[in-house]
């Protein structure tokens, strides 16, 4: 993988080729009729809600957890336990 | 006579492996692969040959043994663990180590065995050998710290088997006898039989050994770990408690507890070990919903997991030869040294986060879809959670903090060309199950009627991955996002590395004071009585007259004896 290749993938243009891939899928949404078994996933943005509020939960529930299960690197008694 | 004996032997599923398995360590290392290979291909070529009937029985000591017998669920399981079992072959090519390919091979065939197994006694004797041939695997990383998770890794897998055995019994003696068939799990046979198959399943609590050992193994051995021993009892729970609701809620603490685990894991092959728990506790859900489509799901998911699973280990084990480390804070930057290793990377992730057109997508869909149907909300939507956590911890972290996270510093060669192939062979099947995943529902034990390209259901899955990469990229240039921190996550190995050995020493010192006690007033007897024995012989000259020393000490010890008599008992 080239260096270019690299830094386009750490850099600003990752982040508008994915924002414009996520408005391009909200934008379908009018299009495609998603089926639903529930009512609240035929919410309209259902999906994409979903998808930022458990990733903001996951990440805040780590945090917190973090706190209580990290320990030092050699916690168990490192390379030799 | 013998002939007949080992034709019949041979004739048993996965018996080929274990029997040819005995042959690795005498053969020279330039055939052995190849040998491997083609007893792997003999095997698989007779089980697919089985007609579906197909039955062998023998009786021991009174107890009727079912030694094969299949079921429909049987075929995409054997099936699969052959692949496995092949891939590993080759992913491990370039090792000269005779221990592990010998108990590679062998415990692939123990656990193809046990799939076969009709009744609980042949089924513990195979759950036994895949144990003892797996921990060869662990002790393979070759480290102290290996050695004592081997140990750990042991225990938990020997109790596994004892639970199994215990419950059995139980069964038999309730006059079910051994036949492996549904069980009801609120029954005392029922629930140890479920306990067994539940610390072998990665259960709550009891799964602690998954992401202890699997990460102490050597890059080869933690890929074939990853493969069969979990499967094995998804397989089992399938058999003898679908439809088993508490089930539901037990895979569901599965699939999310492991999420937070596993994000904040820094060891990379360790967050792999923890999100197979993930996706075991996903197939758990479906054998508790138990419909036909749900155990078409955790079949199917089994199957692609495999694959897909081993594919992630295969390429962070090539990282880990590679460059020595697993460590996500010390890698980062390698797809520029090893693309080869990032792309199959890229596409195992793809395949485990469900993006369509990979595998996940297919299979899981089956198994998400069936919750929707039975209408438990609550349930789906904690799938949908842990699916977006499989996200966040594997597809999206793995990658980037190993190949593409920056870091200028690091350099390491490729991957070898044989790992290369075993990762290019299993990218491959991810690929086939996504784009054809008619050919994999024709193996499914129940007609596939679910419509996988519907295209909401597509546009769904795809909006909820782009937002979820979105955050994702959004925390990492932020640096909220939990990446790099070299520290040690306490999750459920605690129990068996820390919490374990402290009840033991509590336990143990006041049983050892107790012990030194009892052996110390042991040996003052003995002493007195030694000494009152002597002076007794010495006072009346008993030996003294007698002519031969064996004679002389006999009567010494007779005195000897009948004085700790009595100062026993009076």
């Amino acid at each position: 993988m080239s260096k270019k290749t690299e830094t386009m993938l750490t850099g600003r243009r990752i982040m508008r080729a994915l924002l414009s891939l996520c408005a391009l899928l909200l934008a379908a949404e009018a299009i495609i009729h998603r089926h639903a078994y529930f009512a609240l996933e035929a919410t309209p943005l259902f999906f994409a809600l979903f998808g930022i509020l458990a990733t903001c939960l996951v990440v805040a529930i780590s945090f917190a957890l973090g706190k209580l299960m990290a320990r030092a690197p050699d916690y168990y008694g490192g390379d030799d336990d | 006579m013998i002939e007949n004996t080992l034709a019949m032997l041979l004739n048993m599923p996965g018996m080929m492996l274990i029997i040819g398995a005995l042959a690795v360590p005498l053969l020279p290392s330039s055939i052995r692969h190849g040998y491997m290979l083609a007893v792997i291909a003999v095997s698989v070529w007779s089980v697919w040959q089985m007609s579906p009937d197909q039955t062998m029985t023998a009786t021991l000591a009174g107890i009727d043994l079912i030694l094969v017998r299949a079921e429909a669920i049987t075929k995409p399981f054997a099936l699969v663990f052959h692949i496995a079992a092949a891939l590993n072959v080759i992913y491990a090519m370039h090792e000269n180590a005779k221990i592990t390919a010998t108990a590679g091979l062998a415990y692939a065939g123990a656990a193809i065995a046990a799939l076969f197994a009709g009744d609980f006694l042949t089924l513990f004797i195979y759950w036994e050998l895949t144990t003892f041939a797996s921990v060869f695997l662990v002790l393979a990383g070759n480290t102290p710290r290996a050695t004592r998770a081997a140990m750990r890794y042991l225990l938990m897998q020997v109790a596994s088997g004892v639970i199994l055995l215990a419950g059995a019994i139980m069964l038999w003696r309730a006059g079910a006898g051994f036949a492996i068939t549904a069980l009801d799990a609120t029954t005392p046979a029922g629930f140890c039989i479920l306990l067994a198959f539940g610390i072998k399943a990665g259960f709550p609590l009891l799964g602690g050994w998954l992401q202890d050992a699997y990460p102490e193994a050597s890059p080869t051995g933690s890929v074939m770990l990853s493969a069969f021993t979990t499967k094995l009892a998804i397989y089992m729970l399938v058999i003898c408690f679908a439809g088993f609701k508490p089930l539901i809620y037990i895979g569901l603490a599965m699939a999310i507890i492991s999420l937070f685990a596993a994000l904040l894991e820094n060891n990379l092959r360790r967050v792999l070990a923890i999100a197979l728990v993930n996706q075991l506790g996903i197939m758990v859900v479906g054998i508790g919903i138990g419909t036909e489509l749900a155990l078409n799901g955790v079949a199917a998911h089994a199957f692609a997991s495999v694959l897909y699973k081993g594919l992630l280990f295969m390429s962070i084990g090539a990282v880990f030869m590679r460059t020595g480390t697993d460590q996500a804070s010390a890698l980062g930057g390698l797809a520029r040294h090893m693309p080869w290793t990032a792309g199959f990377s890229l596409i195992g992730a793809l395949s485990i986060a469900s993006m369509p057109l990979f595998s996940g997508f297919a299979t899981k869909a089956l198994t998400i879809g069936a919750v929707a149907k039975q209408g438990e909300l609550l349930v789906w939507l904690g799938l949908l959670f842990a699916s977006v956590g499989v996200v966040l911890h594997t597809a999206l972290k793995i990658p980037y903090a190993t190949f593409f996270a920056p870091n200028p510093k690091i350099t390491a060669d490729e991957a070898p060309l044989n790992m290369r192939v075993a990762m290019a062979l299993a990218a491959g099947l991810c690929l086939v199950i996504g784009l054809y995943p008619g050919a994999l529902y024709a193996l499914l034990p129940y007609e596939v009627t679910y419509k996988v390209w519907d295209s909401g259901h597509v546009l769904g899955e795809l909006q909820l991955l782009a937002f979820v990469a979105l955050a994702f990229t959004l925390m990492v240039r932020r640096g909220i996002y939990p990446l790099h921190a070299d520290r040690t996550i306490i999750y459920t190995d605690w129990l068996t590395r820390r919490a374990m050995p402290l009840m033991v020493m509590a336990l143990g010192t006041p049983m050892m004071k107790i012990w030194n006690s009892v052996k110390e007033r042991f040996i003052q007897l003995m002493l007195r009585a030694i000494r009152t024995s002597e002076e007794a012989s010495r006072a009346t000259g008993l030996a003294s007259g007698v002519a031969s020393t064996g004679a002389a000490a006999g009567i010494f010890l007779a005195v000897f004896a009948l004085i700790l008599l009595i100062r026993v008992f009076m």
